[in-house]
């Protein structure tokens, strides 16, 4: 809202510049955007919240700047300047639909010239932001700026009967509107009618065939007040918004009504137009009744917690604003003007009270009462767990889009379980996430073309969502996943490198995934080749994905290596590791009492084996035969080294094995520490074919 | 004999002298003090002489090893010590070259902002609960006192997944959760995402993050809410932040202010607050005679922007790695 100065200054005397006054208004809630200066003066543009749609005119803006500087506030109250003949002769108005259009007021202007109107009036408006066209429009426009009442001037001669309707259009009613577009009306929206057919959209914009030309004679004003969410719906459904519409918007004071076209007639007559007709058609059906509201000094205390508020400052705020009181004992019984329909109850009055009285002048203090105990939530703090460890492991954490375009991940775009965004103008943005993985390769691809980083140890840790269908209903289910990419290098690279640096392959992922869980305290993960179910995951390397199990039945995670068909379509140079797995996963099997294991006393043997196996053997093959030996006294084992070549024949493999012995009640004799061993190499022999050279 | 003695003891003692390190010195050592040979191999000699001088020439082997040991650990001193000097001189290395990186993995600064964020309200007593991002109407919009058809709802201005889910517009959709489960007093805040249909440029984006902070108890009022964001601006920001409060519009609070904060000679503004409002507190069955309470919202990527300078919101959801190493 554009307010000039100048303009402001015929209704308050208000002698402090722009800036002072635009300081005032921002901190008494019309937040000044800009003060521009133009050759007629400052003009401040004005932010106005929702709730003010008072503030959306000169004497409402005026009333917060008489308020805030308490000053006296001067509104026009014009006299009724009529002449001969009778408006009610002239011209009939019928509300058809009063719960659209509570009051329809309108006066009659005959023998009017149309011609330019007085510079001053052309200079206010252009400081307004309102093009002159003519002394009419300009003056309904100005009428509209001071008041905030829109109003609508008919051709009168153009009226079919001289008659107004307010009804709901028909279904498939055709109007064409003052900017020449032709629109098809429905039932939802409210239209003003002569006696055959529409010709305005009320509230929101004219019909061509009566609007005022040069040629107009004779004048109907209109000065109506329209339902507020019927006028925003259809301002919507014709995707008009006007000025007159954002103010019906926004509630204007019915009772204003009569006044706003008295004051246009008003200023017609001082640039030398005719009078209007005796009478103003007024049909207002059921005028609303006074409101008040009981203010208990007390509770504006309580709530604003500025203890010394008295009950006379208190009142004269309210008056400083137009809102006049009367004292009962320690309350205010406040009478509510029309133009102030947002003042509902009490705490609305509170807020009144507090910011005239100044919010600069509340306190600060801390809410005293029981102590609460503060802190991060369980999942809370089992995400944080889950950060810290993978950041630990040189993982560095991105946080991604929700919204995503379909992925390499879908299998197609019509996958039902993907939860699409109902109302997406983008496909960028058209669902919903399945998993952090195409996220994770967005952000190595770009951080592969554009920051020419070619290696990368990233984790997300975050929502993702997914349709669950049951008998063909689709429910979209939110839950917490944790997933991980490691892509090239995985050290950085410094100014001297000893050794080959270390690359991402499977094994650095799965010790990224094993210190995870390890972290947590999860000792029943199961890492099993993908084998069989290669086909239902094609975004995977076949031969070096596995499968993760957490307790339950089947997997819940995965972790392998991107196919390398993606990862030539993705322009990655590099082999790509991922992992995923759900955070509710992870924390239903996460062990939540650490308890204390004393360590022995005694020394520990270390015994080697190097069996040799057939290539097809697993390594969980192996763990298995190694527990089936139960060998005593074994603290654990390690797998020091995998080698295959010459001088193994093709087909065979052989492992380094490292074995850890140890007693809690003495030192273990080498009689004691061979036996154990000796039960190993036995089980391995029988489980899994070992041969042992040594 | 005895001439052979003050011989060996002469030529011991000039070899000890000569030695340059510490090995020369253990072969001076074995030559002269070994098990049968230089001194010790005199020793045999002594059989060969005539009784009564036998204790005199004996005396004298012994004070002769006491002079060559006693010679020989002062000039290994002085060796090891002297062999200590050329080590470190040898292995002095240009501490200006810059240090090998190690491989850094870090938390995302908007996890690390809302951790600081996390950390200044835990210790003032608020629990931070978590609310679902895909979120039902009526938390998000229905019990926050919107009147029908406000602006905010239009259906093209958040992302609807169904007639009665969409992405929440904001993290105060918690406090209908809440205060469902909850009786007062309570203090609760939920830091998490929101969406909203906008177009993305440096200011705007879908897609950003909220703190939401709220609380209920007797007579909580408009003092003690400036004195909450005092405390936690301070806390966030430094000890000379000021807060200032201008009344503002949201549908949930009345009264309703913005806020701003005094910070390096600037007023910023951070956010809405205000008091729960009566009609909120009310749908949840709280006499708002007895009790109040008041809320109020932060932008987690506003906080890290003042803090650092960030002066472009999509930064935090690109993951530049050259972005996201700087903090």
């Amino acid at each position: 809202m554009l307010v000039p100065i100048e303009w402001i200054r015929e209704y308050v005397a208000v002698t402090a510049d722009a800036q002072e006054i635009a300081n005032r208004l921002t901190m008494g809630g019309l937040e000044v955007e800009g003060i521009e200066e133009t050759e007629n003066g400052a003009v401040l543009d004005v932010y106005i919240t929702p709730n003010r749609g008072d503030c959306l005119s000169l004497v409402g803006v005026a009333r917060e700047i008489a308020g805030l500087f308490d000053l006296p506030l001067k509104t026009p109250a014009p006299p009724p300047s009529e002449q001969g003949g009778e408006a009610a002769e002239a011209a009939s108005v019928t509300i058809e639909a009063p719960d659209l259009c509570p009051r329809y007021a309108a006066r009659i202007v005959r023998n009017i010239r149309i011609e330019p109107s007085p510079l001053w009036m052309q200079r206010r408006l252009e400081a307004a932001g309102q093009r002159p066209i003519n002394n009419l429009v300009d003056v309904t426009n100005y009428v509209m700026l001071e008041l905030g009442q829109p109003l609508h001037a008919f051709d009168l001669d153009t009226l079919a009967g001289g008659r107004i309707v307010v009804r709901r259009a028909l279904d498939g009613e055709k109007l064409t509107t003052l900017d020449g577009v032709e629109r098809e009306l429905n039932p939802n929206m409210l239209v003003i009618a002569d006696a055959e057919k529409a010709v305005a959209i009320a509230g929101v914009m004219g019909g061509a065939d009566t609007e005022v030309t040069d040629s107009t004679v004779n004048l109907l004003l209109e000065s109506a007040h329209f339902n507020p969410l019927s006028i925003r719906r259809t301002a919507r459904a014709v995707g008009m918004r006007t000025e007159a519409s954002y103010r019906f918007e926004r509630v204007v004071d019915p009772d204003g009504a009569r006044r706003a076209v008295d004051r246009a007639c008003e200023l017609l007559e001082s640039m030398g137009q005719p009078r209007a007709l005796s009478g103003v058609i007024d049909v207002y059906p059921n005028p609303s009744a006074p409101k008040e509201i009981t203010l208990r000094l007390q509770r504006a205390l309580d709530l604003l917690g500025i203890p010394d508020i008295t009950i006379d400052e208190a009142q004269d705020c309210l008056r400083r604003i137009g809102l006049y009181a009367v004292q009962e004992g320690d309350s205010l019984r406040v009478a509510i003007p029309g133009f102030r329909p947002d003042l509902t109850m009490e705490e609305d009055l509170v807020e009144e009270v507090g910011r005239i009285y100044g919010y600069e002048n509340i306190p600060e203090t801390l809410p005293i009462g029981a102590t609460t105990k503060g802190g991060d939530s369980e999942e809370g703090r089992f995400i944080a767990r889950v950060r810290n460890l993978l950041a630990s492991c040189g993982l560095q954490e991105v946080v991604t889009h929700s919204l995503t375009p379909p992925s390499v991940f879908d299998t197609s775009a019509e996958d039902p379980r993907r939860v699409p965004v109902r109302n997406a103008l983008s496909s960028e943005i058209g669902s919903l996430r399945r998993s952090h993985l195409p996220g994770l390769l967005q952000v190595a691809q770009r951080n592969a073309t554009r920051a020419g980083q070619r290696s990368l140890a990233l984790f997300e840790v975050g929502r993702v969502w997914q349709n669950e269908i049951i008998a063909e209903m689709h429910t979209p289910v939110e839950f917490l996943s944790v997933a991980g990419l490691l892509m090239g290098e995985i050290e950085e690279e410094g100014w001297r490198k000893d050794n080959a640096p270390l690359t991402a392959d499977f094994g650095a992922t799965r010790g990224v995934l094993e210190r995870l869980l390890e972290g947590l305290h999860i000792s029943n993960a199961v890492i099993e080749a993908l084998g069989e179910q290669a086909n239902d995951y094609p975004q995977f390397h076949p031969g070096r994905t596995a499968l993760i199990t957490l307790g339950g039945d089947y997997p819940v995670g995965i972790i392998g290596e991107l196919h390398p068909r993606l990862v030539s379509q993705l322009e990655l140079r590099h082999r790509v590791y991922l992992f995923e797995v759900p955070l509710e996963a992870l924390r239903a099997n996460a062990e939540v009492e650490e308890r204390y294991q004393s360590a022995s006393r005694f020394p520990t043997a270390v015994r080697d084996l190097a069996p040799r196996l057939a290539e097809s053997v697993t390594y969980a093959e192996v763990q298995r035969a190694i527990a089936a030996a139960n060998a005593t006294n074994l603290a654990g084992y390690r797998l020091v080294d995998v080698y295959q070549g010459s001088p193994l024949p093709d087909g065979v493999k052989s492992l380094t094995l490292s074995f850890t012995f140890r007693s809690g009640q003495g030192t273990l004799t080498e009689g004691e520490i061979s036996a154990g061993l000796e039960a190993i190499r036995a089980s391995l022999e029988t489980q899994v074919s070992a041969l042992f050279v040594v | 004999m005895s001439d052979i003695l003050t011989e060996m003891l002469t030529s011991a003692l000039a070899e000890i002298e000569t030695t340059t390190n510490t090995a020369e010195l253990e072969a001076v050592e074995t030559k002269y003090l070994g098990r049968n040979k230089g001194l010790n191999e005199l020793r045999r000699a002594i059989g060969t002489l005539p009784k009564d001088e036998r204790p005199a020439f004996g005396a004298r082997i012994n004070e002769a090893v006491a002079q060559t040991t006693e010679q020989i650990e002062s000039r290994r001193a002085a060796l090891v010590e002297n062999e200590l000097h050329l080590r470190l001189a040898s292995e002095t290395i240009d501490v200006t070259l810059p240090g090998r990186p190690q491989h850094a993995g870090r938390l995302h600064p908007l996890t690390q902002t809302a951790n600081s964020v996390k950390q200044a309200l835990a210790g003032m007593g608020y629990e931070f609960v978590d609310g679902p991002e895909l979120e039902e109407y009526q938390y998000n919009f229905g019990k926050l006192n919107y009147p029908e058809d406000h602006p905010a709802m239009d259906e093209q201005n958040s992302f609807f997944v169904t007639d009665n889910l969409l992405l929440r517009t904001q993290t105060t959709a918690l406090q209908g959760r809440v205060m469902a489960n909850r009786r007062p007093p309570f203090r609760c805040a939920t830091i998490g995402r929101c969406f909203r249909y906008e177009s993305v440029d440096a200011t705007h984006h879908h897609t950003f993050h909220q703190v939401d902070v709220f609380m209920v108890d007797e007579k909580a009022s408009m003092a003690d809410l400036k004195g909450t964001l005092g405390t936690f601006a301070r806390t966030m920001f430094g000890q000379e932040t000021l807060v200032r409060f201008r009344p503002d519009f949201f549908p949930f609070v009345e009264p309703g202010v913005d806020y701003s904060i005094m910070w390096r000679g600037r007023w910023l503004e951070l956010g809405g607050a205000g008091l729960i409002h009566p009609n909120i507190l009310r749908e949840h069955g709280i006499n708002p005679e007895k009790y109040s309470g008041f809320a109020f919202g932060l932008g987690i990527e506003r906080v890290h922007m003042i803090r650092t300078g960030v002066d472009d919101l999509r930064l935090y959801l690109e993951n530049d790695v050259r972005f996201l190493r700087q903090f």
